[in-house]
């Protein structure tokens, strides 16, 4: 008795909305009043847009950059932190800032960090002599870079916690053995850590790379989606198509697109933590 | 042998620190140049020189337009939306994860796959279906409400970690207390919770740093400016402040620092919900 108002909650917030989003998705709703559905004109509209394909090279490219360099650098953080290094118990603690503070903040803060001059960028490499002129987010073909970065620096505190977990599971025989057998800390990575964390590593990658397809607060802060429409991802557009163009069916095509595509990805992501729980 | 220790970690500690510095010297900083002026932030961006003020608190405060409407309404705000949420999650999921385990077999797994389920439904699906309920509802613009919403959105992470934790409860101090003639439910409430402070904790942090930064949805359904949270509000100070950098700096650390601070004091408890299959999106 005492699960069922959780269950029902579920299904007002999560199922009817969905439901009901589909509905939209087959209507010219203005915004106001019922839904008629009016057939499959949005969907026609959307996939022979090119608006829209441009939206989803850049999402998923974004996201696969994203989710790999989160990875990659939470994997050397943890690995260095399961050894513990020096100053382990407070970088663990600090690491995971970026992660506790509003992604929408800290893309306001990068996006006045990477302005000319007096952005904390340019005046860290004004101070280092390497000029201080630099306006990566002014250019629809350097923009994308701050995006990933600053995506990568507020995913990775999260990520380093999932993967330190695996790493720490690994017996501390298997590293004894190798250093009998000579092999250097670079080498115990390569032929150790890396192999026996992978599952989580692979699970790891895949959330990270369903939420950055997801996300919108560092899109929106960081570029708002520019130049142009160079950085603009799929969520964004969902949103600038609904409460800036007032396109709602349209903007809900392209979130139920979006949608079926990233519970694909949670579906492969589910296979491999059932994978993890059998090992 | 500590010497030889320390200088075989060299080159690792070089970009551990280096790593921590990119860390954490944006916080730093925002602190720091939320106190100067703003030809002081441009003569001395990296913050080392020029004089405090505090008037950038006083225009961020007071916002854009200096009519009120800036932190202390986001921040009101805010506040509103993270205590409706943590009621709202603590009040349906703590339950529902402990006895959920008293249910058959199937139906406890049927249960939690419904919330597995739940944890991969992308927030994109939502935002027009939501604005329209809200809508038709009068909920737009209404804190509390979006609150509720987010209280729910938080409960699949809520119920799997604590669903974790609870079967993990040691069984012989659940028998000895129905030995003892309580019943399931003083049980729950007199044994189960008073032992399950962490975990609780966990999952709260973990749904108040959720609450606290969700945009997504709230951009969509925080219409009146004077309703915005903090996270939504300081997407506007970007575009409102533009060329005044120190308000824009006294937001970004008062919609920062009180989540910073409450995780340093509680980040143990955030560690554990994750290592519990805890996420926040």
């Amino acid at each position: 008795m005492a699960t069922l108002p959780a269950l029902i909650a579920v299904a007002l917030v999560f199922v009817y909305p969905i439901l009901q989003g589909i509905q939209i998705s087959f209507s010219d709703w203005p915004g106001i009043g019922d839904i008629q559905v009016t057939g499959i004109g949005n969907y026609a509209d959307v996939l022979t847009s090119p608006a829209f394909y441009s939206a989803l090279g850049v999402t998923v490219v974004y996201a696969v950059g994203t989710a790999f360099g989160t990875v990659a650098l939470a994997t050397v953080l943890a690995a260095a932190v399961s050894a513990r290094v020096w100053g382990s118990r407070v970088y663990r603690v600090l690491w995971f800032i970026p992660s506790i503070a509003p992604g929408a903040a800290v893309a306001v803060y990068w996006n006045t960090a990477f302005q000319p001059q007096d952005g904390t960028f340019n005046a860290i490499l004004g101070y280092l002599g390497l000029g201080d002129n630099y306006a990566p987010l002014a250019s629809a073909s350097t923009a994308f870079y701050p995006l990933v970065f600053v995506t990568v620096w507020s995913g990775v505190g999260f990520a380093f916690i999932l993967v330190l977990g695996a790493v720490e599971n690994i017996p501390v025989s298997v590293y004894e053995a190798a250093r009998v057998d000579g092999a250097s800390a670079v080498r115990q990575f390569f032929s150790i850590t890396l192999p026996l964390a992978r599952p989580v590593l692979a699970i790891t990658a895949t959330l990270n790379l369903i939420w950055t397809f997801n996300n919108f607060s560092t899109v929106y802060g960081l570029t708002g989606g520019g130049p142009g429409t160079a950085t603009t991802t799929l969520p964004l557009k969902v949103y600038l198509d609904a409460f800036h163009s007032g396109d709602y069916g349209h903007a809900t095509a392209v979130a139920v697109l979006a949608g079926v595509l990233l519970i694909a990805m949670g579906f492969i992501s589910l296979r491999l933590t059932r994978q993890r729980n059998e090992l | 042998m500590r010497i030889r220790r320390v200088l075989r970690q060299l080159p690792i500690q070089v970009f551990l620190i280096f790593w921590t510095l990119v860390a954490i010297v944006p916080f730093i900083l925002i602190s720091l140049l939320a106190f100067r002026s703003q030809q002081d932030i441009f003569l001395y961006p990296l913050g080392i020189g020029g004089s405090f003020t505090p008037q950038n608190f006083v225009s961020a405060w007071l916002g854009p337009s200096g009519n009120g409407v800036g932190m202390g309404n986001f921040l009101k705000n805010s506040g509103i939306i993270a205590v409706t949420a943590l009621a709202t999650t603590l009040v349906l999921g703590v339950p529902a994860a402990y006895f959920s385990n008293h249910l058959g077999l199937r139906l406890r797994r049927g249960f939690l796959a419904v919330f597995i389920c739940a944890t991969v439904v992308p927030f994109v699906l939502l935002i027009v279906p939501y604005y329209n309920a809200f809508s038709n509802l009068g909920l737009l613009s209404s804190p509390g409400a979006v609150g509720v919403a987010y209280g729910v959105l938080a409960l699949p992470t809520t119920v799997l970690v604590l669903n974790a934790y609870f079967s993990q409860f040691p069984s012989e101090l659940l028998e000895a207390a129905s030995i003892d003639g309580l019943n399931r439910f003083m049980i729950f409430l007199r044994i189960v919770l008073p032992l399950s402070s962490g975990a609780v904790v966990g999952v709260s942090m973990l749904t108040l740093v959720f609450a606290w930064g969700e945009t997504q949805l709230g951009i969509a359904l925080l219409q009146d400016p004077s309703s915005e949270s903090v996270a939504v509000g300081v997407l506007g100070f970007e575009g409102n402040f533009t060329t005044q950098l120190g308000p824009i700096f006294a937001g970004l650390s008062l919609a920062s620092v009180p989540i910073v601070i409450l995780y340093l004091f509680f980040n143990r408890f955030i560690s554990k919900g994750i290592a519990l299959g805890g996420v926040f999106r």
